[in-house]
């Protein structure tokens, strides 16, 4: 009868949105400018040298919050290398930002993109939709959608653009 | 779906639920957000949806905000028809899926929008090859024979562009019917409704129409299709979503170009709606709910609708079986390569809800 019951719960939980890494195939990187929630601004070009993770979510997206642990685990694996990243907020008020990350603490910092503009040129029309950026400054790979940033493909990936 | 996505998906939709809602909105904004799931039920072999999105341009009184799905697919992107930049969310399952599901939720904000016509701004204009796009014919809007014969008769005497678009609306509104026998919201064979001299029909047939009258006499314009969001704060319950439940509230408008105002609103269907269903029903067209309508929707939209696109002979991308659709406003999906029937929501199983997020 637990099982039963258990077995109900997962189907009735929610769905899950797979996503996979595929290469970039969209050209150069977009200009690139958010602002952090104390306001600072931040630019692709500050992070020279290292690979950038750069997620566009929003507190609506269930997949986008929902991998947002996986991203974390990515990030504490690869302590002390040259790995960030890059969460931007696409167009919610600050307010709610800042209680989701309250609700939800996180090992990266949150951006804000105030308007979904940098979103848009970024083509991230459907989220979560994140980006490797590599440390040549280039995307090499896209995800759109909820992606395991723990599993191991996707970390072999990330370790190769780490060379 | 494994334990630990199911722990980690709970979690999330706790810190979700706990927080508050708000809107993004500058003045007048709403914003809001739709739910569509879609089952393809009864599945054997490859499965695939086309799912619409709301319109990617910004517009003055529409701006996308993001996507976001989720379900069994074993893939889903945004994809696009060529020549109208439709965006849909393509989904596919493998043949293993038996029970092909997905979710996908659109944030989007609109604003009421208004042509005042006392201002014109000469300097607003289309260019050339855009003027050639919105006046051509599509394969069911022809621009020529009967329907541009009928477009001389009805502008006789009219002068510019916005007089002879009015005379296009009134005529509409004055001729035609809303009829409650077509499917979903028509089909939009204007060649067919005018030969056949019975101007019944719902927002596809009556606004295609329009919008095959003006483009027949070198007026820009173009069907808009989308689905309505929420009631109407103009006290009108037939132009309005009446439930958060919109799955059969798909609307289509239209909108002509006028040099010094730009693209105008119309919606003369939906006068034809507000005579049929508009509370007690079959309302005179003199009674003052039907001319306030009429003079309302001559240049504005309530912008309790989603636009999802304005485009034509929509080809989906990777369907077995291609036929041009007329129009994507609905949800269509595929399974075994059979096209399953878009304008019977139990033939693919969807729901679209809608609600607006407040502030």
């Amino acid at each position: 009868m637990l099982r039963l019951a258990l077995a109900l719960l997962l189907s009735a939980a929610g769905l899950a949105s797979g996503a996979e890494l595929k290469p970039w195939e969209g050209g150069a990187t977009p200009a690139f400018a958010v602002e952090d929630l104390k306001g600072q601004s931040h630019e692709l070009a500050d992070y020279k040298g290292k690979v950038v993770l750069v997620n566009f979510w929003a507190t609506w997206c269930e997949p986008c919050r929902a991998e947002m642990p996986s991203i974390d685990r990515l990030r504490n694996s690869l302590k002390g290398k040259p790995f960030e990243v890059l969460a931007v907020n696409m167009a919610e008020p600050l307010s709610r930002i800042e209680k989701f990350s309250a609700a939800m603490p996180l090992g990266f910092p949150l951006m804000r993109d105030r308007d979904g503009s940098v979103g848009k040129t970024w083509k991230a029309k459907l989220l979560p939709a994140s980006y490797l950026i590599g440390r040549d400054g280039r995307i090499h790979y896209v995800a759109y959608g909820e992606l395991d940033w723990s599993s191991e493909p996707v970390r072999k990936r990330v370790n190769e653009l780490l060379q | 779906m494994n334990r630990r996505n199911f722990l980690k998906s709970t979690t999330a939709v706790a810190v979700a639920q706990a927080l508050p809602l708000h809107g993004f909105a500058a003045e007048g904004w709403r914003t809001f957000e739709t739910v569509t799931r879609v089952e393809v039920k009864d599945s054997f072999g490859v499965a695939r949806a086309w799912v619409p999105l709301p319109l990617e341009m910004d517009t003055s009184w529409q701006k996308a905000i993001g996507n976001s799905w989720s379900g069994n697919a074993k893939t889903a992107e945004v994809k696009h028809d060529g020549k109208y930049g439709i965006s849909m969310l393509y989904a596919e399952w493998s043949d293993k899926e038996m029970n092909p599901v997905i979710e996908v939720t659109s944030r989007f904000m609109t604003l009421d929008r208004a042509t005042d016509f006392s201002r014109q701004d000469k300097s607003i204009d289309l260019s050339a090859a855009d003027r050639k796009f919105f006046t051509a014919p599509t394969e069911l809007i022809p621009t020529d024979g009967i329907v541009r014969k009928m477009a001389l008769d009805i502008t006789k005497g009219a002068k510019g562009d916005v007089e002879k678009s009015r005379a296009i609306y009134e005529w509409i509104v004055d001729n035609t019917f809303r009829d409650p026998k077509t499917k979903g919201c028509g089909v939009g064979d204007v060649k067919s409704l005018i030969e056949s001299g019975n101007l019944g029909g719902k927002c596809a047939d009556l606004n295609a129409l329009y919008v095959g009258l003006s483009r027949s006499i070198g007026i820009p314009a173009r069907d808009v299709y989308g689905v309505r969001v929420a009631p109407s704060n103009y006290g009108y319950k037939s132009l309005g979503a009446g439930t958060p439940n919109v799955s059969k509230a798909q609307h289509c408008r239209a909108e002509f170009f006028a040099q010094g105002y730009g693209w105008v609103a119309v919606d003369p269907a939906d006068v034809r709606k507000v005579v049929l269903e508009e509370p007690p029903g079959n309302l005179p067209i003199k009674d003052e709910k039907v001319v306030a309508a009429r003079k309302r929707l001559f240049g504005s939209w309530e912008m309790n609708w989603l636009a999802y696109n304005m485009g034509h002979d929509v080809k989906l991308p990777n369907a077995t079986k291609a036929p041009k659709l007329p129009y994507l406003m609905y949800i269509n999906a595929e399974a075994d390569g059979e096209l399953r029937d878009q304008m019977e929501p139990d033939s693919v199983r969807y729901t679209i809800t809608a609600r607006e997020v407040t502030v």
